[in-house]
């Protein structure tokens, strides 16, 4: 069963031009002129129930304007879209009993009440019965220690306190689909990590589906099998985080310190029936780049033990998903990096 | 019946806000008395200059005055939006009533609900008690039904002609200011609306009718009958109106931008 | 130094043009002020020549004046700056290197040439057309009364100034700042001219700066007072303008050791 189902849908803004100056300003007055800005472009995905998605994408590529339209805020200039059964903006108020919502810039409390007279007040608005309400909340608060905060107004939490009470204010109506907009922005590493660990285990017991945005990818690491990647309102890669890795990443950096000068012909040489890429800053030093296909001990037994080659240190380091990503936002394309086979600009579906 | 136990919830957690700040609390019951003696206050500098308004007397118009007074309460305490561009478009918190399962402006309504505004109804009754009694106006029984039949739709003519003005700042990409530009013309039904010239009178009448709310109602308790028939309008006004706000809200809200990005 | 404070002034001038819906209709709902106003006095004039010293006639023109200077001098600088102290964005007006009240005013002023040249004119030649207004022959009249109208947009920012830091010492003061409207519009003599109150209230708003906003210049206006009267009237301006930085000090000063003590 999918659980959101998108079929182009786009959304644009009208964004006012102002002229330059007072005369422009002044014109202004008396008439306008508008620019047309597509902030989500003809974007189609579907996610099965009961997986955690990551939505990723630089600042404005869209990404909130997505979740705003699936979470029925935002009405769509065009497109179908169906979340949990529903048309998210058409039934809005029977459509968001289901849904969960945590934006991470805003808060959903009441300020100046205790955090538990909002979770009351979250109750009635949802018509949530009280035993299952009672039951709901104990778990909760158990499982994200919040027992001492409970009465304190929501002004004088700390911001990773006050983003656990936002999660608990989300799901005490048990939703089957769950939206979080930059659910661990501005949250030290520790919450984020009780964090990650609370939304697997729900998704695990509960079955619950989770979309999120976020900037770190941690997050992404921790919680998703599959990412969908947005640049300039379009899909430009959606598929498993392995396969991101696997087919992005550039493989495996291997460096060498020597003890004393290595030339880098010498090395080349030795390694010359493999497909690696040696570069060096220094004759004391050298770096090689090994594909994902080969393995890094093949081209280590070419160069270790070698006669006149003093290895003094070693070091293996993997391409970090953040580096791919920065790479993929930097060329604004998900097609493979020059000298793999590219796929040209086209959303790739893996 | 939900939405009625949703009045209860709000009101309580109104109330248990307000304790924690019970010095503002006092501040705004003053200011809003100070604010309700002022307009008393033209009245009745006008009359210690002339007897009559259009063939009105001191007492009539204090009489209006009063009445008008009920449904301006009922509107205060129950529709709050003077501040609803800035903080729930510009600051985008329009977000979070959208993602909520109740009628997103009845939400608004109740985060802004302001009980205190109750109390000038309550001061509004008792001025029409006491000019009522200096005009000698015979107490019929159905007073008391009508009069909150009509305070009650006079209300909702306010609530109609600020839930129109309000969704304005749907459509217009800059915030707009016309809410604080009402708070005077507002003001103008509550004197007989026949000293104006035509095109106010139609104004105040058809298009912004803010006579319906002082004048045309309370004369009927006063027995003009030259406004009788426009009194028994009021609650057909009323339908207009609180239609009119209410459709061009859920169009404006089908057209909210979001804040931010 | 000087010149960012004028921008303020310029920045301030190119956002009102902006809003372009409250322009249209702030022009209409000024007039419809106008028209009420004049409406009702004529009801109340019925016959009489002369009430509290006005003429009818003098009557007319003083409310189209006031209504118009109303437009220009009115500002939001109380509800901005309540606005500020109630987000905690007050905190960083105070390590910027510019003094606060005096950017707010500048503010102000971007907004009242706006207002001036936008509103205030363009208004009072619809006025014209539409109502009997005499306007002043005596050149002196027309001096004194412009001179006048920038005091009235001082006096008036600095009462919105006081009751915007208001929101310092109370955790609301929205009730304050309508009051504080209420009683301008009342007490300055713009919904009924001061001489027209009862003898004590009169004699008691004779001592209030509120007369000094829109009662002295539309009394100049309408030439109620001439020659060396202008002086007069100007000189109370002078006096509250300068009476009314005391306050303003003082607040401005335990309004600082309010947030340095309680970290906003």
């Amino acid at each position: 069963m999918k659980a959101i189902e998108v079929e182009h849908l786009s959304k644009t803004f009208n964004v006012q031009k102002n002229r330059d100056g007072l005369k422009g300003a002044l014109q202004d007055l008396f008439s306008r002129q508008y620019n047309q800005v597509a902030a989500v472009n003809d974007i189609s995905f579907s996610i099965p129930a009961g997986e955690i998605c990551g939505y990723i994408g630089e600042n404005g590529a869209g990404k909130s304007t997505t979740i705003k339209m699936l979470t029925g805020i935002l009405v769509p200039t065009s497109g179908k879209l169906n979340v949990g059964g529903y048309v998210p903006h058409e039934e809005r108020e029977k459509f968001v009993r289901n849904i969960g919502v945590v934006f991470g810039q805003r808060s959903q409390l009441w300020w100046d009440i205790g955090v538990i007279e909002s979770f009351g007040l979250l109750r009635k608005v949802y018509g949530v019965p009280e035993n299952d309400y009672r039951k709901r909340l104990d778990e909760l608060v158990q499982r994200l220690d919040l027992g001492e905060l409970l009465n304190r107004p929501v002004r004088k939490l700390s911001l990773g306190q006050r983003m656990r009470c936002e999660l608990v204010a989300a799901l005490l109506h048990n939703p089957s689909i769950v939206f979080l907009d930059e659910p661990t922005i501005g949250l030290d590493i520790i919450v984020k990590t009780e964090i990650r660990e609370f939304l697997k285990d729900m998704n695990r017991e509960h079955g619950t589906t989770i979309l999120l945005t976020t900037h770190d990818l941690q997050d992404i690491e921790a919680l998703c099998s599959r990412v969908i990647m947005l640049d300039e309102g379009r899909i430009i890669y959606d598929g498993g985080l392995d396969t991101l890795k696997s087919r992005w990443g550039q493989g495996t950096r291997v460096t060498f310190q020597f003890g004393a000068a290595c030339p880098l012909e010498r090395l080349r040489t030795l390694t010359s029936d493999l497909q690696v890429d040696w570069t060096a800053d220094n004759d004391l030093h050298a770096e090689v780049l090994v594909p994902a296909q080969l393995n890094v001990s093949d081209v280590l037994a070419k160069v270790v033990g070698q006669p006149n080659i003093a290895i003094t240190d070693i070091k293996i380091t993997e391409t970090t998903t953040d580096e791919i990503v920065r790479q993929i936002y930097r060329t604004g394309s998900a097609s493979k990096p020059s000298g793999a086979d590219t796929e040209g600009g086209q959303p790739l579906h893996v | 019946m939900y939405y009625i136990g949703l009045v209860v919830e709000y009101l309580k957690n109104y109330m248990k806000t307000r304790l924690t700040y019970r010095a503002d609390f006092w501040v705004e019951v003053i200011s809003d008395l100070l604010m309700q003696a002022s307009n008393l206050i033209f009245i009745f500098v006008v009359f210690g200059h002339t007897d009559s308004l259009g063939g009105w007397s001191e007492s009539e118009v204090v009489f209006v005055y009063g009445f008008y007074m009920v449904p301006f309460g009922l509107f205060s305490c129950f529709v709050n939006l003077w501040n609803f561009s800035d903080r729930y478009i510009v600051k985008g918190e329009m977000d979070r009533i959208l993602t909520r399962p109740a009628y997103n402006l009845f939400q608004i309504f109740l985060e802004n609900i302001d009980p205190p505004g109750l109390l000038g109804s309550l001061i509004g009754v008792i001025i029409m008690i006491v000019s009522g009694s200096q005009l000698g106006l015979d107490f019929a029984w159905w007073f008391i039904p009508v009069m909150i039949l009509f305070a009650i739709c006079a209300a909702l003519i306010y609530t109609g002609i600020y839930i129109t003005l309000t969704s304005l700042s749907f459509y217009s990409d800059s915030p707009t200011g016309i809410i604080p530009l009402m708070y005077n013309i507002q003001n103008y039904g509550r004197y007989p609306v026949t000293i104006y010239n035509r095109a106010i009178q139609f104004l105040l009448t058809w298009i912004l009718p803010f006579a319906f709310v002082g004048v045309y109602p309370a004369s009927l308790f006063l027995g003009r009958e030259e406004m009788v028939h426009m009194a028994w309008l009021t609650p057909v006004m009323a339908a207009i109106f609180l239609t009119i706000g209410v459709v061009s809200w859920n169009v404006g809200v089908k057209r909210y931008r979001g804040a931010g990005s | 130094m000087f010149s960012a404070y004028t921008d303020f002034i310029r920045i301030r001038f190119l956002t009102m043009l902006a809003y372009r819906v409250n322009y249209y209709s702030g022009i209409l709902i000024y007039m419809l002020n106008i028209g009420v106003y004049y409406f009702t006095w004529q009801a109340i004039y019925g016959g009489q020549g002369e009430i509290g010293g006005f003429t009818a006639s003098q009557m007319t023109t003083y409310i189209a004046v006031s209504w118009m200077a109303r437009a220009f001098y009115f500002n939001n600088l109380d509800y901005e700056i309540a606005n500020d102290i109630r987000d905690g964005s007050i905190a960083i007006q105070f390590i910027r290197p510019y003094n606060y009240l005096l950017v707010k005013m500048m503010q102000g002023f971007g907004e009242g040439l706006f207002r001036f040249t936008l509103f205030m004119i363009p208004g009072m030649l619809i006025a014209l057309l539409l109502f009997p207004v005499r306007l002043p022959s005596d050149p002196i009249a027309w001096i004194g009364f412009l001179i006048m109208l920038f005091f009235s947009f001082l006096i008036n920012s600095q009462l919105n100034l006081l009751t915007g830091l208001t929101a310092f010492f109370v955790e609301n003061n929205q009730g304050m700042i309508r009051m504080k409207r209420v009683i301008v519009d009342l007490f300055s003599g713009l919904v009924i001219p001061i001489s027209l109150f009862p003898g004590w209230l009169s004699s008691v708003m004779q001592w209030l700066p509120f007369q000094a906003i829109t009662y002295l210049p539309g009394s100049v206006f309408t030439g109620r007072t001439q020659g060396t009267g202008i002086l007069e009237v100007f000189g109370i301006q002078l006096i509250w303008f300068f009476v009314l930085l005391i306050p303003i000090f003082l607040m401005w000063r335990a309004a600082r050791k309010r947030l340095f003590v309680q970290g906003g």
